[in-house]
């Protein structure tokens, strides 16, 4: 065997004695190979007998390096101890493979360890050592660079964030027919900073709306930054501590800045990890304020007797799934419980649960890394199992992360299951003072043709009823050859497209319409179950839709996104 | 919802030095919405656009770039080429292939890279260029390198005379304005 080493193994391995800290060296030392490990992993209780998933075994592919390079054991009987170094590109890809696409950090092996083994910790150490030298999953470059880059990992841009946060202002001040409602930015002097995941202004603006009016009607002094307000940190995920640390230290400075009392973050899992309890290590920079979870800020709303909620209105039963980064690594397992006893009739334990539940496996930025789709949603039968057994038709969580990977295993293994946050059924159950009055139910979309394009007969039959109903005239397209084609002949206001379907796909029908001088304005709104193509569609040399949204798809965010791309306000009229 | 000053540029005082005739300055900002001539663009060899800036200037930018960049194909390590900017502030965007990930010869090929956009701009007869801290974040380049090399580029080739009466170091964050700060203090 050659003993040249690549460059970037050479790379990999100088920045390994960089990054051996006492409590990663306390885990690569202290494994004694007991194998208590192994069935606390969802990836191995999916896969039983393949060692490849086996957290001793993908530890031990991290410890021959150390052994090799940094414990004198491997120096005298490298034999004896297993040490190997590293020489080739590809064993960096294998060990890619390994770090990124067969752990998701959950971090279930490392509380069940006898020996305090932190295999997450390392894992995450390995992942950084590879993104040192641009070894990593495609998409965890994208989101990576995004966040570095634009400020926020899903890459918002400044004027899509104002603009979404101001529509969701006209939304509640137009339902509760009040002026006064106000989503604040870059307030000063508030008691509350309230930052957010952007998958919340891209995908789910509907959370950040009823945040707002959690606040409002708590009577909370509260703003958000227009910059700094993305809690999330990839850095968490791919272990880059330098990313970890800007990204960390921008969400610190703006409510430094912006002389707030409080950091409030929203319901995330990585992100309240991230900036509640890593952030400061990594960003190296000590905060003079608080920083709290969303879900404790509602609790206490209710407690202090500043909302008044009425559990009747969330009858149905309920379970309520322990985001691993909350509930493993920052103890956050008691408050999500209060509060859903709170609010809801019907609230079912999952077992197991708290700091023992399994990963949704979505976690560690698994769902930006399509390449491994088909094993996460295969380890994914361990969740579906477990959700199948509460009998609950509603599932909540406290993390996006969290709501992507469910909603993705709910929709592959056929569950009849709905995905919410804490945040929405707190919105819900709230008794609102001297409510002004709603505004009265209005057909929305009178005058506006939607063509729908999906080869799923459910999917069209409920897009179709529920846009018939608010006023739209809506066409049927099963396939992409025939969205073309009734696009040309109707032109419609608006195309839904689905991405996988007979004929040409919806990413070529999209490319089509944006290329076809006639049918280039009209917009369009990418509605899709395979999450993972998100970026084919921003890749097309085009500009991309004005929409986009991941089914399932509930009646309220179809109405709510149709009228956000139309320019339709609440009240049916024009914006 | 009109934001003057954004909360994390609050503490990124902007800074002025002159190098020649022209002016440089560090100033906090979203290079991408610049209304400046241009702006550099941190690129690959195979001139893709991806995402982080990227993102932006696809979605600000249209269909239009891509098109171009698809004429032009690919670039070497440290040169640069100028496209048109679509429907962005900016009216041009060059294109410059830096080094990535503790590549060998960094500093070399990262001074090539910024000299290549210099004279880019200064052969169209631009008059106002904004540079992101090149290389630095996702690629991994260390902030004082970048800071270092970009500076001492700058002051070498503007010296000289260039038709540029500004160039701009636009910084995202208080972090990555540190060091360059730092460097400009010492002009």
């Amino acid at each position: 065997m050659s003993n040249k080493r690549s460059y970037k193994c050479e790379k990999v391995i100088e920045r390994l004695h960089k990054k051996v800290s006492r409590q990663i060296l306390g885990s690569l030392e202290a494994c004694v190979h007991c194998g208590m490990c192994t069935d606390q992993c969802h990836y191995v209780l999916a896969n039983p007998g393949d060692v490849s998933y086996m957290p001793s075994y993908k530890a031990d592919k991290l410890r021959k390096l150390f052994k090799a390079h940094i414990d004198w054991t491997g120096k005298k009987f490298p034999w004896w101890v297993s040490a190997r170094s590293l020489y080739t590109d590809d064993e960096l890809e294998e060990l890619k493979d390994t770090v990124f696409g067969k752990c998701t950090n959950c971090r279930r092996c490392s509380i069940n360890c006898p020996m305090g083994v932190d295999m997450a910790t390392f894992n995450r150490m390995a992942r950084g050592l590879l993104v040192s030298v641009g070894v990593m999953p495609q998409g965890v470059a994208v989101v990576a660079k995004d966040q570095w880059e634009i400020g926020n990992q899903m890459g918002v841009l400044k004027e899509d964030f104002l603009d979404t946060l101001q529509w969701m202002q006209e939304e509640l001040q137009s339902e509760y027919d009040d002026p006064s409602i106000k989503i604040p930015i870059d307030k000063m002097d508030c008691d509350v900073v309230y930052s957010i995941n952007p998958r919340e202004a891209k995908y789910d603006p509907r959370t950040i709306a009823d945040a707002a009016k959690i606040f409002h009607f708590a009577g909370e002094n509260w703003t958000m930054a227009s910059e700094g307000w993305d809690m999330t940190n990839f850095g968490l995920f791919n272990g880059d501590d330098e990313l970890g640390g800007a990204v960390a230290r921008r969400c610190y400075e703006a409510t430094e800045n912006l002389r707030g009392k409080k950091l409030v973050i929203s319901e995330c899992g990585h992100g309240y990890r991230s900036t509640r309890c890593e952030g400061q290590n990594w960003g190296q920079k000590d905060v003079n304020f608080k920083m709290e979870s969303s879900v404790i800020s509602m609790l206490r709303y209710i407690k202090e007797g500043k909302i008044k909620v009425d559990k009747t209105k969330n009858p149905e039963p309920v379970t309520f799934h322990d985001s691993c980064n909350n509930a493993r690594s920052c103890g956050l397992t008691e408050e999500p419980r209060e509060l859903l006893n709170m609010v809801c009739m019907d609230f079912r334990e999952m077992y197991p649960n708290r700091a023992e539940n399994f990963c949704c496996t979505g976690g560690g930025g698994a769902m930006s890394m399509s390449e491994y789709t088909p094993r996460r949603l295969k380890s994914a039968i361990i969740k579906a199992n477990q959700l199948k057994e509460t009998g609950a038709k509603t599932v909540v969580t406290s993390c996006h992360n969290c709501v992507d990977g469910l909603s993705d295993l709910i929709r592959h293994y056929k569950l009849d299951m709905k995905v919410t946050q804490l945040v929405n059924l707190v919105a819900n159950a709230l008794v609102v003072p001297e409510k002004r009055k709603a505004a009265a139910e209005v057909a929305t979309l009178v005058g506006y043709k939607i063509l729908l394009a999906d080869d799923e007969a459910d999917t069209l039959a409920f897009f179709s009823t529920v846009l018939e109903d608010n006023g739209a005239t809506v066409i049927l397209a099963r396939d992409g050859d025939e969205a073309l084609a009734l696009a040309r002949k109707e032109k419609p206001n608006l195309i839904t497209l689905d991405l996988s379907m007979p004929g040409k796909d919806g990413g070529e029908v999209f490319e089509i319409l944006r290329k076809d001088p006639e049918l280039s304005a009209i917009k369009v709104c990418i509605i899709t179950g395979k999450p993972e193509l998100r970026r084919l569609i921003y890749d097309r040399p085009v500009t991309p839709p004005e929409g986009y949204l991941n089914k399932p798809v509930a009646n309220e965010e179809l109405i709510l996104n149709m009228h956000k791309i139309l320019g339709v306000a609440h009240d049916g009229k024009k914006k | 919802m009109e934001v003057q000053v954004s909360p994390t540029g609050m503490a990124c005082k902007p800074i002025e030095k002159k190098a020649g005739k022209t002016v440089i300055r560090l100033q906090h900002g979203d290079l991408t919405a610049l209304p400046v001539d241009a702006f550099v663009f941190y690129a690959k060899e195979d001139l893709e656009i991806g995402s982080g800036y990227g993102t932006a200037i696809q979605s600000r930018g249209g269909a239009s770039i891509k098109k171009e960049l698809e004429k032009i194909g690919k670039i070497k390590m440290g040169e640069a080429v100028i496209t048109g900017a679509g429907e962005m502030n900016a009216r041009h965007i060059i294109h410059a292939c830096g080094p990535k990930f503790q590549e060998p010869d960094l500093e070399k090929k990262l001074r090539e890279c910024v000299m290549s956009s210099l004279r880019t701009a200064d052969k169209v007869g631009l008059k106002t260029l904004a540079f992101p801290p090149m290389g630095t974040g996702f690629y991994g380049v260390p902030l004082d390198l970048s800071a270092n090399v970009m500076l001492d580029c700058m002051k070498s080739f503007l010296e000289k005379g260039s038709s540029l009466k500004e160039v701009i170091i636009c910084v995202i964050d208080y972090r990555d304005y540190v060091p360059f700060k730092k460097k400009m203090d010492t002009l």
